[in-house]
């Protein structure tokens, strides 16, 4: 139970640092008046972001691997990754329309089937080996195994609900439509806008543009929220919204026998494989391990 | 030159060079730079199939980056001409330094994008695992499971392809899609199954886990670590000076130091482990020099050159002949590899008139 909170409080401190790191302009002027980013030139601050994310998700995989030194899920995360890369890989050779992309479908049913921890590996993994198969290794690229992350880590948040909704549907009948597939879709539907919106906030500080929509350190809350969401809907609510549409389409169409899959992999997968004490001693002993 | 750390010392200062810098000649400086090593590389004969040209998305990149900077950013005084009408973002003067401020963007993007496709030209994928640090073992696996798994994937993907083809299937709607990705993820799990049976059955994994104050002592560093990240950070913002620097750096160390403790914990067999070579340890060198000079306050160097911006009005960007002298020694592993060619071009030949 106390290791259990211990690894909570480090999943919570490492998700709000992470947090604090990207959404700094919304409390920059709750913590300073002045005008700039603090100490850092503007030209400093993307690389100080990428350190500060990199460290964070150092310790958010560290957490998130504890569980796994386990054949099983080595083997089927591997394999996943491997799965969801490659479909990443055709979206690239072969582009779909606006911020369509294939890979958040399988990292949110993987999320909501195994779990959370299984969940941003997938997300975080996905998009490190997509990277260094498809030359995409950058600087951004802390942000984006982050938020792939985030993606995967919060689907399990949907349970309590799911079990709501299909307790009252159960209540009054045989549902016409899946509430599960339904509210995965929409979970799909929040995060094409909610991914596009955090790694906006990547360069957003930066941008010189329009007086309306650009950062300006010293405004409230309120008003740099006003900015961002003018900047947001002028240049990427329609990107992102051809994103959220395709998880939409992506899960309703395959999301039920996916799911049918994934579930009855996840029992076949439940055995466990305990060597005698003894032979660890031994093998430890003649330093095969 | 082997050691893929040396290669990343190299990749950091190209970075951070980068990053802190907007003056176009120095980014061109840096851009040929790179460039150099990747040519050499290419000539040594490590080239590796992209899907796109590097020229190519270059140029791609410069222009959209300068483009999309002159249509949404209308500052500077220099107007070349005024798009009128009220369309948001796009509507107002487009500037000749709201062209130049973009057209510098997409050579800090090119230069990033090149760098990464020099480090790939250098080392294997094996060589990029093998940076994962020793605490992320399983991590390391996984990756490389998925590497080693992705041309097989790609591979049955398209057998699952021409097999519904031949029965006739076409794919016209995306439900179309179901028959083809449902047996790619079915076998996928199927083959995680064995691999998974084979792993156990081969004793992976099978050692005692680290517990107790051994893993809990370092994971409160890292905890504190997470802590301090944050309020040095805060405090950073709020202009509390080099005081917020030293507490980022103290919250890094302390999560660095406690991820070191872990990964020392479990004994990991290495094979064929890299050695560092002279010619490593001079990469990484003269990298950290070129880094220090364009990081640290030394007397001498102007160093406020490095922070050129065309706004308001365009002027001819500063430059600093020691600086650009100093980023001259980024050009260390290309020189290395073009004398180790002549070297070896020059033992065949020996050997050629020994026979």
């Amino acid at each position: 139970m106390k290791s259990r909170l211990f690894s909570l409080a480090i999943y919570m401190s490492a998700t709000l640092s992470g947090m604090l790191v990207l959404l700094y302009p919304f409390f920059l002027p709750a913590v300073s008046q002045q005008a700039g980013f603090g100490t850092l030139r503007v030209e400093q601050m993307p690389l100080m972001m990428t350190l500060l994310l990199g460290l964070c998700l150092l310790v958010l995989l560290f957490e998130a691997q504890g569980p796994m030194v386990n054949t099983k899920l080595i083997a089927l995360l591997g394999i996943l990754v491997a799965i969801n890369s490659a479909l990443r890989f055709i979206e690239t050779a072969i582009p779909g329309p606006g911020g369509f992309t294939p890979i958040f479908f399988l990292i949110i049913l993987v999320g909501y089937i195994f779990g959370g921890r299984v969940g941003f590996l997938m997300g975080a993994l996905t998009l490190l080996v997509s990277a260094l198969v498809t030359g995409g290794v950058g600087p951004w690229l802390p942000a984006q195994m982050f938020t792939a992350g985030w993606v995967g880590m919060s689907t399990p948040l949907l349970h309590p609900i799911i079990r709501t909704f299909t307790a009252r549907k159960t209540n009054r009948g045989s549902p016409t439509i899946n509430p599960e597939i339904l509210l995965l879709a929409v979970f799909g539907l929040l995060w094409g806008f909610l991914y596009g919106a955090i790694m906006n906030l990547w360069q957003w500080p930066f941008i010189i543009g329009p007086q309306n929509q650009t950062y300006a350190a010293g405004l409230g809350l309120l008003a740099t929220l006003q900015r961002y969401l003018a900047y947001y809907l002028v240049t990427s609510l329609v990107w992102d919204a051809i994103a959220a549409i395709g998880n939409v389409l992506l899960i309703l169409t395959f999301g039920a026998p996916a799911l049918r899959a994934l579930r009855r992999f996840r029992q076949r997968f439940e055995f466990n494989y305990t060597p005698e004490p003894g032979v660890i001693d031994k093998q430890q002993g003649e330093g095969l391990t | 030159m082997k050691q893929p750390w040396a290669w990343v010392g190299w990749l950091i200062a190209i970075l951070v060079i980068l990053s802190i810098t907007r003056n176009p000649l120095y980014l061109v400086l840096t851009l040929l730079c790179v460039l150099f090593v990747g040519l050499t590389l290419l000539q040594a004969g490590s080239d590796i199939p992209r899907p796109i040209s590097l020229w190519k998305l270059a140029g791609w990149i410069i222009v959209l980056a300068t483009v999309f900077n002159a249509l949404t950013s209308h500052y500077g005084v220099t107007v070349l001409f005024t798009i009128p009408g009220k369309v948001p973002l796009i509507s107002g003067r487009i500037t000749l330094e709201a062209l130049v401020y973009g057209a510098t963007n997409g050579l800090v993007l090119t230069g990033m994008l090149a760098s990464f496709t020099v480090l790939n030209l250098a080392l294997p994928v094996r060589d990029l695992i093998s940076l994962i640090p020793r605490a992320y073992f399983p991590m390391a696996v996984v990756t490389s499971i998925s590497v080693t798994y992705l041309p097989t994937t790609l591979r049955q993907f398209q057998q699952i392809r021409e097999a519904q083809a031949v029965r006739g299937h076409q794919m016209r709607t995306l439900r179309d899609w179901l028959p083809l990705l449902m047996p790619l993820l079915v076998g996928g799990l199927e083959r995680a199954m064995q691999l998974a049976e084979a792993m156990t059955a081969r004793g992976f994994a099978s050692t005692r886990p680290i517990s107790g104050r051994r893993q809990v002592y370092p994971r409160i560093c890292m905890f504190l670590g997470l802590v301090l990240l944050a309020l040095g950070w805060i405090a950073q913002l709020a202009g509390a000076g080099v005081y917020g620097l030293v507490i980022i750096l103290s919250g890094a160390l302390l999560i660095l130091g406690g991820l070191w403790y872990l990964g020392h914990q479990s004994p990991r067999t290495t094979y064929h482990r890299r050695v560092w070579g002279w010619q490593d340890w001079l990469t990484l060198i003269v990298a950290m020099i070129v880094l220090s000079i364009c990081l640290l306050p030394l007397p001498g160097l102007s160093r406020q050159t490095l922070y050129y911006e065309p706004y308001p009005a365009l002027t001819l960007p500063p430059f600093s002949p020691w600086l650009g002298l100093a980023m001259l020694g980024l050009l260390i592993p290309g020189l290395l590899v073009l004398y180790k060619n002549t070297n070896e071009g020059m033992v065949s030949e020996r050997m050629k008139e020994e026979e």
